[in-house]
């Protein structure tokens, strides 16, 4: 499988604060990776860094092949536009409704007809659940709604790779199934995904691989049978003794 | 070094403004020939003087009547030209001079050797008396000067009376005032117990008000300071020689006393028998208007400059962001009337043909713009940046950020502070009035100066400005609402 992104050297640092350091990874086309790991250890600012949110302080991100820093506005839009990513707050337009934030992106970026932009926004709202809820304002829907309006509108652009940061983190629990559910629908038709999360329910299910980070590295990785049951560092089976008790 | 660049850019936009000072005088004398070339005689004048200048309505029209007026147009019917009027403060006039707003100042000015230091003057074209108005009420009470001892006495600033009563009557306080209408209303409200007016005007005012007395308290006044003469700006020695010959003329025929008075008694009277405010909506109905166009010009300009001062604020890049906010803090710094003075007098130095409208517009924009800036801005960085980082990761660039998402919704957050800022726009286009725009505030001084009356047009305009006022908070208040369900 060739590889869609390529991490090289990364580093990041807010002042004095070295957040990440050094980590040179790949995700192949095609792979569910979940990144977990405790609070502060640096997971949200390496999935920002991916799609350069987070400008990387040190070291090279590269998708396609193309390095995503040192270059102009207009190619990282261009980008950017193939990595969809979904939030932690959501992150939905309060002032337009949901077609409406669901069509932006393809009407503005991709200049497509509104007709076709209208079309493939009710196709995308049929596949997370939501076609009934294409006039509400954003306000009026539950978080997990919310979410999935939120992952319909990163698909409208069609992208390579979606970008998940703790996606179910601030939903109320009965919430968090429904968003687990179209995250899941999506990792089984074949999208490349790398996902921030604490389910580790989840992680278990659906990803190829873990990336388990604490201290701004990835200390290790590797499917979610051994990770979960033969947890090789210390760091690793300190958090999954917290977490599974 | 960033703390030297910062110095640096406040300093260029100092010298910016400064600037316009160093060139203003053209030293040549062709000012008749420059008057000839263009047609038209512009004469700068005070017209709340009775009978030497004031507002006369015929036809529903305002017309500036009086003495002076009737000498102005028989000058500029002897050089060939038409006459324009341009009427502000008295205060103003010697300054309009100078920065050559106009060329020439007709107004019952004595010509003061400090006067002669700054401008040039011809002959001495009528001397009149120095008078007190008092009330009648105090008419057993006040003589002569000595009589006022420790009271308060009324003058226009910038007047010959002003500093005759400086000088002698040296134990009295002074209250100097830039209007006569407004020195007359605080001489009926005993705030000063007595104005100095020169002779005529102090008559004016006594005939059409019951309650007011004219005395003479008997100044010490040498001839030179009693003349009224023309000014013209210093060197304009061609300008004043045909003056002079005009004055010649009219001295020779006696016309002031045969013609020019008679005729601006009979205007004083025919504006006395008027003095109904009914007949004077007119002038209410164009303050109105100048006010609204003033506003609406400025709001459109404001918000629109405002965007843009908040958008450079907010740049990353140090020399954008340096200069919005020392433009943003210079003008937040200074007050509306300085700057409303500054355009029209400092910038209309070097762009002479710059008409007091314009100029208020600018000033006023310019002023707004700066308080728009930092509603826009305080609104954008109100903005959650989730907003940005969404509309980023979808591929949009920064200006589509801005356009789609961050200014609609910061528009709907700022609405009732901007709308605020548009309610205080109205209000604060009255200062134009100083330059001699006809906003309401200076078509409300008209109707003072017409009708003698001093009380009833300040509570009309007032009236009338609540009502704008109200009507534009109405009318904000249901875009508000509107706004709300998006």
């Amino acid at each position: 499988m060739p590889n869609l992104i390529e991490v090289q050297n990364l580093g990041k640092s807010f002042g004095d604060n070295e957040v990440l350091k050094n980590i040179s990874e790949n995700v192949e086309k095609g792979q569910v990776i979940c990144v977990i790991g405790p609070s502060g250890s640096g997971k949200s600012t390496f999935l920002r860094c991916l799609n350069v949110l987070e400008k990387p302080s040190v070291g090279k991100v590269l998708f396609e092949g193309n390095s995503l820093t040192g270059i102009g506005e207009r190619e990282l839009n261009n980008l950017r536009e193939k990595m969809g990513m979904v939030f932690q707050s959501f992150n939905l337009f309060p002032n337009m409704n949901v077609i409406e934030n669901i069509k932006l992106a393809p009407l503005r970026v991709k200049k497509m007809a509104d007709a076709e932009a209208t079309q493939q926004a009710e196709k995308l709202l049929e596949r997370v659940g939501l076609a009934d809820k294409a006039e509400q304002y954003p306000q009026s829907l539950s978080g997990g709604q919310q979410q999935r309006v939120a992952i319909a509108r990163a698909l409208a652009m069609n992208p390579e790779v979606m970008l998940f940061d703790e996606p179910t983190s601030a939903l109320d629990p009965e919430m968090v199934g429904e968003v687990l559910k179209v995250m899941q629908d999506l990792a089984e038709s074949g999208m490349t995904m790398v996902v921030v999360t604490h389910e580790m329910g989840f992680a278990k299910k659906v990803a190829d691989e873990i990336w388990f980070m604490a201290d701004g590295c990835i200390q290790e990785k590797g499917t979610p049978e051994t990770f979960f049951k033969t947890p090789k560092t210390a760091r690793a089976q300190d958090f999954l003794s917290k977490i599974l008790n | 070094m960033k703390k030297n660049k910062f110095f640096l850019f406040i300093i260029i936009f100092l010298l910016a403004l400064i600037i316009p000072f160093t060139h203003v005088k053209a030293a040549s004398d062709n000012y008749l020939q420059k008057v000839k070339d263009k047609g038209t005689l512009v004469v700068g004048t005070s017209a709340d003087y009775p009978p030497y200048e004031f507002t006369s309505k015929e036809n529903g029209k305002t017309k500036y009547v009086g003495l002076d007026v009737s000498i102005a147009e028989k000058f500029a019917k002897d050089i060939g030209v038409k006459l324009k009027i341009r009427n502000m403060n008295f205060d103003s006039l010697l300054v309009a001079l100078e920065t050559h707003k106009v060329d020439m100042v007709i107004a019952g000015m004595n010509p003061t050797p400090e006067r002669k230091t700054s401008v040039d003057f011809s002959k001495i074209y009528y001397t009149g008396n120095q008078y007190m108005l008092i009330n009648k009420s105090d008419a057993a009470r006040f003589k002569k000067i000595e009589d006022f001892k420790g009271k308060t006495i009324g003058a226009q600033t910038g007047s010959l009376q002003y500093s005759l009563v400086k000088q002698q009557m040296k134990g009295n306080d002074v209250k100097g005032l830039a209007k006569l209408n407004d020195l007359v209303i605080a001489l009926q409200s005993h705030k000063v117990n007595g104005v100095a007016m020169e002779e005529a005007t102090a008559k004016a005012f006594a005939e059409n008000n019951r309650t007011l007395k004219v005395i003479n308290p008997g100044f010490d006044i040498d001839a030179s300071q009693t003349g009224s003469a023309i000014g013209f700006p210093k060197g304009a020695d061609s300008l004043v020689e045909a003056a002079n010959k005009t004055i010649d003329e009219i001295k020779k025929d006696n016309l002031i006393n045969k013609e020019y008075i008679p005729a601006a008694a009979k205007n004083m009277t025919t504006n006395s028998k008027k003095n109904s405010m009914m007949n004077y909506w007119t002038y209410f109905a164009k303050g109105i208007e100048y006010t609204l166009i003033i506003t609406v010009v400025s709001v459109f300009f404001g918000f629109v400059l405002g965007t843009l001062f908040a958008l450079m604020r907010l740049s990353h890049n140090k020399l954008v962001h340096g200069l919005a906010v020392s433009y943003i803090e210079f003008v937040r710094g200074t007050p509306l009337m300085v700057q409303v003075m500054f355009v029209y007098f400092g910038i209309g130095a070097v762009i002479q043909s710059l008409p007091a409208l314009v100029a208020g517009i600018i000033a006023v924009s310019l002023n707004s713009a700066a308080y728009v800036a930092e509603v826009i801005r305080s609104g954008i960085e109100s903005i959650p940046s989730g907003q940005t980082e969404a509309s980023r990761s979808l591929g949009m660039s920064q200006k589509e950020t801005y356009r789609y998402i961050i200014i609609p919704q910061a528009l709907k957050n700022i609405w009732p502070a901007l709308g605020n800022e548009f309610v205080t726009l109205i209000k604060e286009s009255s200062i134009v009035s100083i330059i001699g725009v006809t906003d309401l505030m200076y078509q409300m001084q008209l109707v003072q100066s017409a009708t003698y009356k001093g009380v009833i047009p300040i509570f009309i305009a007032m009236v009338i400005y609540f009502l704008m006022t109200f009507s534009l908070s109405k009318v904000l208040g249901y875009f508000e609402g509107k706004m709300k369900h998006a």
